[in-house]
């Protein structure tokens, strides 16, 4: 009897695994088709261009939406061409007024929300209303920081919608003495004072065209129906788990960019010069919150590219810092490439302890190890931060390093503690810093920054409290030190500057609480300078002013690694990652010989 | 025993209240504001106005008909849960995450009592001998080492190294594919605690009396374990079963992460690392309905299959 019960288990099992086992491989069904595969570490929030302001969403929405202008995929530095505009805009003479003329034929995604079904031509008037929405309090934009007391007339508009009672109420036909479409091909944008920087505001996916007739069926739920004009439309989303993007049939076409700079056409970056793209017929993107599942797909061929987890990267770097010989043996290839970023321990300005004491605040600078930090939380791949301004800006000052404002001393450091204690009347009492997370990552960082603390014997409690906790603190002006970071989303310095000019950080969210007057009026003279070799000079003295100041201890600049497989052509990598799967192709013979090739070297 | 259900279900108002009572002081007066958070960077004050105002946190939160607190349980009652974070009605996150995790939780849940139930038996019948040693190793070896080693160790080897299974959730998999390997770590993990517990339900029937007289009467083993021992073990049995069940529906946290099974684990464990409270609280309201639902089954349970037990 006994052995019949364990015959029966033994087979049960076998079964459940044989029948389980013996399911579609999945190397299979990626291997022919001509879809790219990648995976989302984020989730998808939504894809309305007005709110929507995480990673995730903006590269999934950049490929469904398009906007008047976008950067040159191959030129660096980074530079607006036109792609809905036809050309670039006619400024006025005083810089006040844009005329920017819109290609004609372009056609927005099939959707029900049309008559018929069928996507009409976009129109001037789709991009006012777009801004119009953005504004719309109702709509609680995220973006309307962009453009608040910028264009003509938009501001009163905002206080109109404020007088509504519901979304729904707006009336969207309320004039707004800034936007104006002449006709149907032409819009006309006019500035309270200069905005040089539009230009870039431009290519960002919130100042997308929105039909009308989207927002009208769709209310609250556009989120997840978005209606563009670009090469893909949405298949699939999958909330939580996956979305698929198809090739949009009435794409109306646009060729792959024949120049580029030095080295792209010994890269193969100028191989499908002048071709139509896209090349592929879908993207889907995978969420994958755990590293393990992401790379084992990448490292199978299930995903085309990968930025390498901390756990992988001695598996795929070598001491060198180039690819492992096993990387290499798969034709894996490796994309570095800076981010416009800038990871800082940063100092509450209005602390009566820190703020009156910048001997303490330099000691705290002096004392932190840049170098340690970054080979322990980066593998060594971020470079240090000599000032605030990332190497990747056209006004970096490569001077800067000179100044030794990321000198480690701990001989310094305990020299200006010593000035620090005499200026605070006694010794320097406990200081506490506060992390923006509570997972094990961050109580290392926060392990390590107290080690360089306590080195030059200064006593600090380590704060460690979820992100919106944290947020609420640093708003609150609560936080006496606080680990932070910045990042650019246009190549323009002035995105890293206004978080020190103080009338803008009074207005909206807090963070340094820093002030200097001199600071502020050169603040106000380069927002309204086009770009200029004397604008990049202004821009690297503001830096110094900063740093003079020591209003935080800037530590690194992130440096990016990506893996891709050699099937993934055109990768070049890109910081502004919107509307980049155009450019894309992919080998898919290659990519379905991969599975017998892995098979071969496991 | 119907007058014993009403009054059962009528103690399940103040236990489901004090439920929603505890979520709105932990989330509203503990959690703090998530305004700002919404509003994103270089937010004005105006729009953290707003958005107070859209999600109604802008309201007295108590003493007011419209307050924050009477909101809170009357959309609690017709299952209203608003809006998550990224303005997706909650409900349908929770009607769409149901089958995922039920997917993988019912099959883990049928294979674990059924393993561990029919192992059990066997295992307390030849108690002592090195059958049941071996058996009790593997299940102290198996509740010893962390669950996540489980996942690691069987999504390395069996999906990736060996491509037995799929290794992660993608758009086209069947239903069976994408469930095998998880359902069967949930298995293997599960039985450990499991078997350890039902074996030592069934040693003490085996010590019982009538054990020794069904063998003295000459009845077979195979009547005597399943006819008479397993039927006086149902009462621990149907315990540690049915209070198992609320558990199902709310998914496996590790698992459904791992393996991009996009159920309520996962919709839960997001939520929690994105102070989604408008989620957390809607789950944590069906959960607490569910547990005072089942424990009332079980109760009833109890009558039907142990005639000594009266619910009058």
């Amino acid at each position: 009897m006994l052995k019949k019960v364990f015959l029966f288990i033994t087979i049960l099992s076998s079964c459940l695994f044989l029948i389980v086992g013996c399911g579609k491989d999945d190397g299979e069904q990626t291997s022919s088709d001509n879809v790219i595969h990648t995976a989302l570490t984020g989730k998808i929030t939504g894809l309305d261009p007005a709110n929507m302001r995480d990673w995730s969403s903006g590269v999934v929405a950049g490929n469904i939406f398009e906007t008047l202008y976008q950067y040159h995929y191959l030129k660096r530095p980074y530079e607006a061409i036109p792609l809905l505009a036809e050309s670039m805009p006619i400024i006025s003479d005083d810089g006040l007024t844009y005329t920017i003329k819109i290609k004609q034929g372009v056609l927005f995604h099939d959707d029900k929300c049309f008559p018929d079904g069928r996507g009409r031509e976009l129109v001037a008037e789709d991009f006012i209303y777009a801004l119009k929405r953005i504004a719309n309090i109702k709509n609680i934009s995220q973006n309307w920081s962009m453009f608040d007391n910028k264009i003509l007339g938009l501001d009163e508009f905002r206080e109109y919608t404020k007088t509504c009672k519901t979304r729904d109420e707006v009336d969207y036909s309320w004039q707004v003495e800034g936007l104006k479409a002449v006709d149907d091909y032409t819009l006309v944008i006019k500035f309270k004072r200069r905005w040089p920087q539009f230009i870039y505001i431009l290519t960002d996916p919130s100042t997308t065209a929105i039909a009308k007739e989207a927002d009208d069926m769709y209310g609250k739920d556009i989120i997840a129906h978005p209606v563009g004009t670009g090469p893909f439309k949405l298949k699939t989303w999958h909330r939580g788990s996956y979305i698929e993007l198809v090739r949009n049939p009435k794409f109306r076409g646009e060729l792959y960019p024949s120049e580029g700079e030095p080295g792209d056409e010994e890269a193969g970056y100028l191989d499908d010069a002048g071709k139509p793209m896209p090349f592929v017929d879908g993207i889907t993107w995978s969420i994958i919150a755990e590293q393990q599942p992401a790379w084992l797909l990448f490292m199978n061929g299930q995903i085309d590219s990968k930025a390498i987890p901390k756990d992988n990267f001695g598996e795929a770097i070598d001491s060198s810092m180039e690819l492992t010989d096993q990387m290499e043996a798969l034709n894996i290839r490796l994309e570095k490439f800076s981010d416009p970023s800038t990871y800082f321990v940063g100092f509450n300005m209005e602390d009566q302890l820190l703020g009156n004491n910048k001997p303490l605040r330099r000691a705290i600078s002096y004392a932190v190890d840049r170098k340690r930090f970054i080979d322990l939380f980066s593998n060594n791949r971020n470079i240090v931060a000599d000032g605030f301004l990332p190497p990747l800006m056209a006004s970096y000052n490569p001077e800067i390093k000179k100044k030794g404002y990321a000198e480690y001393s701990n001989e310094k450091a305990k020299q200006l503690i010593e000035e620090a204690e005499i200026i605070n009347k006694g010794k320097i009492p406990l200081l506490k810093l506060g992390m923006p997370g509570t997972g094990t990552s961050y109580r290392q960082m926060g392990q390590f920054l107290k080690k360089c603390f306590n080195d030059v014997g200064l006593e600090v409690e380590m704060l460690y409290m979820d992100w919106p906790t944290y947020l609420e603190k640093k708003n609150s002006k609560s936080l006496q030190m606080f680990v932070s970071g910045w990042i650019a989303t246009v190549p323009d310095a002035r995105d890293f500057l206004e978080i020190f000019y103080s009338p803008y950080w009074k207005a909206g969210t807090k963070s340094f609480n820093y002030y200097n007057p001199q600071f502020d009026k050169l603040f106000e003279q380069v927002e309204v300078m086009p770009d200029s070799g004397e604008r990049r000079e202004l821009y690297r003295r503001m830096e110094m002013v900063v740093m003079d100041d020591c209003p935080a201890v800037f530590i690194n600049h992130r440096v990016s690694y990506v893996l891709k497989h050699s099937w993934y052509k055109n990768y070049k990598p890109h910081v502004f990652q919107y509307g980049l799967a155009k450019y894309r192709r992919l080998d898919c013979a290659e990519r379905a010989n991969y599975k017998q090739f892995l098979k071969k070297v496991k | 025993m119907t007058a014993y259900i009403i009054r059962r279900l009528f103690y399940t108002v103040p236990i489901v209240a004090g439920v929603l009572l505890l979520t709105f002081v932990l989330f509203n007066l503990v959690g703090g504001d998530i305004s700002l958070e919404i509003a994103g960077k270089n937010a004005t004050q105006e729009t953290i106005d707003e958005i107070r105002h859209e999600y109604g946190l802008d309201k007295p939160l108590f003493l007011s008909l419209d307050s924050q607190f009477v909101n809170h349980f009357k959309n609690a009652l017709v299952f209203d849960f608003g809006r998550a974070r990224d303005r997706e009605p909650v409900i349908d996150k929770i009607k769409r995450g149901i089958a995922p995790s039920l997917s993988i939780t019912v099959p883990m849940f049928f294979g674990v009592v059924f393993i561990s139930v029919s192992l059990a038996l066997l295992v307390a019948f030849v108690r002592g001998s090195a059958w049941d040693s071996l058996t009790l190793f593997i299940c102290v070896a198996g509740m010893s080492i962390p669950y996540l080693s489980f996942i690691l160790f069987g999504q390395y080897f069996f999906a990736y190294k060996w491509g037995f299974f799929p290794i992660y959730y993608t758009p086209g998999l069947s239903l069976y594919e994408y469930a095998a390997l998880p359902v069967l770590i949930g298995i293997v993990t599960g039985i450990g605690s499991n078997l350890r517990f039902y074996r030592t339900v069934m040693l003490d029937e085996m010590k019982s009396d009538y054990v020794r007289t069904a063998f003295a009467k000459g009845l077979s083993t195979r009547k005597v374990l399943f006819k008479h021992v397993l039927k006086n073990a149902m009462i621990p049995i149907i315990t540690r079963v049915v209070l198992a069940i609320p558990y199902l529906f709310l998914g496996s946290l590790l698992l459904e992460r791992f393996f991009g099974i996009p159920g309520l684990g996962y919709l839960m464990i997001e939520a929690i690392g994105s102070r989604d409270y408008f989620i957390i609280n809607a789950m944590t309201y069906i959960s607490a309905i569910l547990f005072v639902l089942f424990n009332l089954t079980t109760d009833i349970c109890y009558a039907l299959v142990d005639p000594r037990v009266s619910l009058d």
